[in-house]
């Protein structure tokens, strides 16, 4: 502790000290739940809807009374670091983390992070919740990361699929950032395209992600006429302008990503071009949301002044760490305790309608239960909302 | 020179008092204090600060290096793919990584070593950005999905003799890092001084006057410039291949344009006047975050505003403060 | 073809106006000013908050945008890099400041406009087709238009006024400006606040298009650089054609090169570093900037 009384100090000193993270309410011992993601710089919205998502849960469950994990009662404390998309800073977050004594992380948000703070991870004895696809992350030796949300390669062949069989597509362009993540997305999502025979009629244009102006990225795509045009792991910043060229360009047909967006980014970016744009989504469509979730957004609106979409998926992986560990108390400060409860963990969804439920899985895609089951929710962009195309699952 | 010169005794006494700080009081503080990540942040300030001293002896001809990022991320690739997939043990490979980064620096800075002032500054922040799309766009760096999976150091002997154990059989491999981070260091300034106390130091400093008068007298600049941009670019070499090593992984992202800014700014920080001043550079901007780490959302903010305020009170680097020091005290 | 050309013009016309606060505030005080995307990107965010948010004229958010802008300069150059420049032994250490400056523009953007993608409505609805050769929606061909509007109006105000020729005159020669009378310290804050303004003017104008983010500050910056060192650093024209030139070569590059896909920009960096190498003081720079 000696290292917060020097901060304190030297925060004291900045005349800084009024702004302190939250501080426990009652009396309850505190649990220290970790988030290592990037929230500064151009990818901050990633994990500013992490963080946040989190920070909101905490703050609910502490201003209830706290969270029972075997016969004690938490208070639940949200650490976060900010590793500004730099898998250095990312170990360091998450030594930082273990420091702290924290065993259950959340975060990086990107590939090349996930995979730099593993090492560390396996080292410490932390489970972490990546936002990364990379396949090796989640596949034996590895067994410390737990994907948190449904991959591209899950969701985009149940996409696929349904657009095949509904819409009858046929042909299929994607478009990708010349960067790792969305590249690597691309790629899997190509295969999978041709897996169901589609057929890919572009699947090489790239673009900078500080790109401008979209309208000659776009040309040649649109020139190759696809029934369905997919955009590769596309960020929220990104989405809008790409939607508004593509439209602009005259292409008439079904625009999709398998990347959780926000309507009114979309919205405001797009405006009616966006309509039909069909992305991957959590659970706060009228049709599925629970009583819970509508209060979850209702006090993410309150504590943060405007709700962001992205963080229907991200709400989930604070819920899955608290319910396995009340599954299993001593997987509190054990990890291997943790790990195998995963394999038979199974509560109900508090986010869903109906009788969804949180369990483990991945067995298919990873050969080991190292992803959590957020529902497959696939959205379509409507005038301002979106709505519920479809639910689907992940084995 | 004397040798019992008081101000090299000095020196020297304060390169030792350096040495048992970085390997024994530093390791005892962080024992006793029980803050054990502190290791990796200085293992990161000691890697990085090898390449910013790289980015210094740029500085050093006269040249803005924003560039440093590249030969990092080469260095990278190049340890990590013999390690990976020629089975090469990584203290071979480290050598090589910085070798394989002179070289890339050779053939790059034959042409670009011409251009001076904000034309070599760009340049290479250019080919910071080639060099990550290069990797994205090779077969051998494997792309988008980078490298990953990278087995730790193994072991090194000579003759039967163990001179480095094998990490993977190591209790504490941050500690083990830390070390093998901070002899690097040593062994980089150690050599950084020697380079600036040499002829060549003197050649250089006669260039970063003025180039066309230090050609006129005999000076073959150019055959210069190009050993000193490859003796730099090894630095980003061995400090990126290190890295590769304790994140296991490499990625086209582990290092890119904002690492070139940041070995830029260590040097301008420290201060280009001195041999050290990467260093303490690296020191202050990359622990200086971490220590705002508790300000949440105000990190960034109170971050940049301490290093503004810095700069406005010393302008010419950290370690000019010494100087100013002397002169009043003088007067 | 035609299409190809009709990018390459409006990308050209944006960068340029971009390049041209950046070469304004280099040719004046010699500072490489990486907190430039981040003006730019305060300009979106401002003419956002104004024609986005609260619903007034376009214009007048522009005007805001603008004036908001030039007030920021003028402050950061009396209070941040005049005392520096005056201070330091090395030209080269405003670029510390400078980048210093860029984290904490980033860190109160982020604090003040979040971290969301913000767009606003569209000026003018509608997209002109031109038998399917041209293909541009009006608003495109109108900031187009209001980009090279300004940029002639921005080399007029350099060549006919009283302030202009002042600058013009610093630009050229510091020392000999004095001499003859010019207020340097006056007219170096008047040069910041122009350059930042026209940062702000255009992240105002490109908001309506592509929008705004907190992110965009850095690749700007770093974009603007590439403009400035094609043209030759520290050249008003030169800023210009180097914009026109990236556009076009972006434009091009993306056309030709599509089916070979991830290594477009790469040939077009390889080649913009080919391009430096033979002639490093840009196509109109004076050598060594």
């Amino acid at each position: 502790m000696r290292r917060r009384n020097m901060l304190t100090a030297m925060t004291a000193a900045l005349a800084l000290s009024a702004i302190q993270g939250t501080t426990a309410l009652a009396d309850n011992p505190v649990l220290k739940i970790g988030f290592v993601g990037v929230t500064s710089g151009p990818a901050a919205a990633w994990g500013i809807s992490n963080q946040r998502s989190m920070e909101t849960r905490a703050e609910w469950i502490n201003e209830t009374g706290g969270y029972t994990i075997g016969d004690v009662t938490y208070d639940i404390e949200i650490v976060s670091f900010d590793d500004q998309k730099d898998p250095k800073r990312a170990i360091a977050g998450m030594e930082k983390m273990a420091q702290e004594g924290i065993h259950y992380v959340v975060g990086p948000n990107v590939d090349d992070g996930a995979a730099a703070v593993r090492p560390v991870a396996e080292a410490t004895g932390i489970i972490y919740f990546p936002y990364a696809f990379p396949k090796p992350l989640y596949t034996a030796p590895a067994s410390n990361a737990v994907l948190g949300m449904v991959a591209n390669y899950q969701s985009g062949p149940a996409i696929y699929r349904y657009l095949m069989e509904e819409r009858g597509v046929k042909t299929v362009a994607f478009i990708a950032a010349n960067e790792s993540d969305p590249l690597s997305q691309r790629d899997s999502g190509r295969e999978a395209a041709e897996a169901l025979g589609l057929e890919v009629v572009s699947a090489n244009v790239t673009y900078q992600v500080d790109t401008t102006d979209f309208t000659p990225v776009l040309t040649p795509v649109i020139r190759t006429n696809p029934d369905l045009l997919v955009l590769s792991g596309v960020t929220p910043a990104n989405a809008p302008q790409l939607l508004r060229s593509a439209r602009e360009l005259g292409f008439q047909g079904i625009i999709s990503t398998e990347t959780a967006q926000d309507a009114q980014v979309l919205r405001e970016g797009a405006g009616d071009l966006a309509n039909g744009f069909i992305s991957v989504g959590g659970a706060s469509t009228p049709e599925i949301a629970s009583d819970m979730m509508n209060e979850f957004v209702a006090r993410y609106t309150d504590m943060f002044g405007e709700y962001n979409d992205e963080s229907n998926t991200k709400v989930y992986a604070l819920e899955y760490i608290l319910a396995t560990l009340a599954a299993n108390p001593a997987a509190i400060d054990d990890v291997e305790a943790f790990k195998q409860t995963i394999d038979t963990f199974e509560a109900p969804n508090p986010y869903m309608k109906g009788d969804a439920v949180m369990r483990y899985v991945g067995v298919s895609s990873f050969g080991q239960r190292r992803q959590i089951a957020v529902p497959l929710v696939v959205n379509v962009y409507q005038d301002g909302e979106f709505e519920t195309l479809f639910v689907a699952e992940v084995d | 020179m004397n040798h019992l010169d008081p101000r090299r005794l000095r020196a020297l006494a304060c390169v030792a008092a350096f040495l048992v700080g970085v390997f024994w009081l530093i390791p005892v503080l962080i024992a006793v204090t029980g803050l054990w990540n502190f290791y990796f942040t200085l293992t990161s300030v000691a890697l990085l600060s090898v390449a910013s001293a790289g980015v210094w002896l740029t500085f050093y001809i006269g040249r803005i290096n924003i560039g440093q990022g590249a030969f990092a991320l080469i260095g990278a690739y190049v340890s990590a793919i013999l390690v990976t997939k020629a089975g090469v043990s990584f203290w071979v490979s480290l050598p090589l990584a910085g070798l394989f980064a002179s070289l890339v620096a050779i053939v790059i800075g034959l042409p670009i070593l011409r251009l001076r002032g904000v034309y070599f500054a760009m340049i290479t922040l250019v080919l910071t950005e080639v060099v990550r799309l290069a990797a994205l766009a090779l077969p051998i760096t494997n792309g988008a999905k980078g490298i990953v999976s990278i087995p730790l150091p193994g072991e090194l002997s000579v003759l039967g003799i163990t001179l480095i154990p094998d990490f993977s059989t190591i209790q504490n491999t941050k500690l083990a890092f830390y070390h093998a981070a901070c002899v690097l260091m040593v062994l980089c300034y150690a050599s950084l001084y020697r380079i600036v106390n040499s002829r060549l130091g003197h050649l250089c400093r006669s260039m970063q006057q003025n180039e066309e008068l230090a050609e006129s007298v005999g000076v073959n600049v150019a055959y210069l410039r190009v050993i000193v941009f490859a003796i730099s670019s090894f630095f980003g070499g061995l400090g990126g291949a290190m890295f590769g090593a304790i994140a296991q992984s490499v990625y086209p992202s582990s290092f890119v344009v904002k690492d070139s800014i940041d070995f830029m700014l260590n040097c301008f920080l420290g201060g280009l006047g001195y041999v050290f001043g990467p260093m303490l550079g690296t020191l202050v901007l990359y622990f200086g975050w971490d220590l705002l780490f508790e300000l949440g959302q105000y990190q960034l903010l109170v971050f940049s505003g301490i290093l503004i305020l810095l700069i406005l009170v010393l302008p010419n680097g950290l370690l000019s403060i010494r100087i100013d020091m002397i002169r009043k005290l003088w007067r | 073809m035609e299409q190809v050309m009709a990018n390459g013009v409006y990308l050209g016309s944006q960068y340029a106006m971009i390049a041209l606060g950046l070469t304004l505030i280099f040719a004046l005080m010699n500072v490489l000013n990486f907190a430039h995307g981040q003006m730019y990107v305060i300009g979106g965010f401002v003419t956002y908050t104004f024609y986005g948010q609260f619903g007034l004229p376009f214009v007048l958010a522009l005007l805001m945008s603008c004036v908001t802008l030039a007030i920021l300069g003028a402050l950061i150059e009396k209070f941040l890099f005049g005392p520096v420049i005056r201070r330091s032994s090395r030209e080269e250490s405003t670029m510390l400041l400078a980048a210093g400056l860029a984290f904490l523009l980033d860190a109160m953007i982020l604090l003040v406009f979040g971290e969301k993608q913000r767009g606003v409505p569209k000026i003018v609805d509608g997209v002109l087709n031109w038998d399917f050769r041209i293909i541009m929606p009006y608003d495109r061909i109108l900031i187009c238009f209001l980009a090279m509007v300004s940029i002639a109006a921005f080399i007029a105000f350099m060549q006919f006024s009283k302030t202009g020729r002042a600058l013009r005159a610093l630009a050229q020669d510091r020392d000999a400006a004095q001499l003859m009378g010019v207020n340097v310290n006056r007219y170096s804050m008047i040069g910041f606040a122009l350059g930042a303004m026209l940062a702000g003017l255009v992240g105002g104008l490109l908001v309506t298009i592509t929008g705004v983010n907190l992110g965009m500050g850095g690749p700007t910056s770093i974009k603007a650089f590439m403009m400035v060192m094609i043209g030759g650093a520290g050249v008003i024209s030169g800023a210009i054609l180097g914009g026109f030139i990236l556009g076009m070569l972006e434009a091009v590059g993306l056309a030709v090169l599509s089916q070979y896909g991830d290594i477009t920009y790469l040939v077009i960096f390889v080649a913009l570093m080919i391009f430096l190498a033979i002639r490093p003081q840009g196509l109109m720079g004076k050598p060594w900037g």
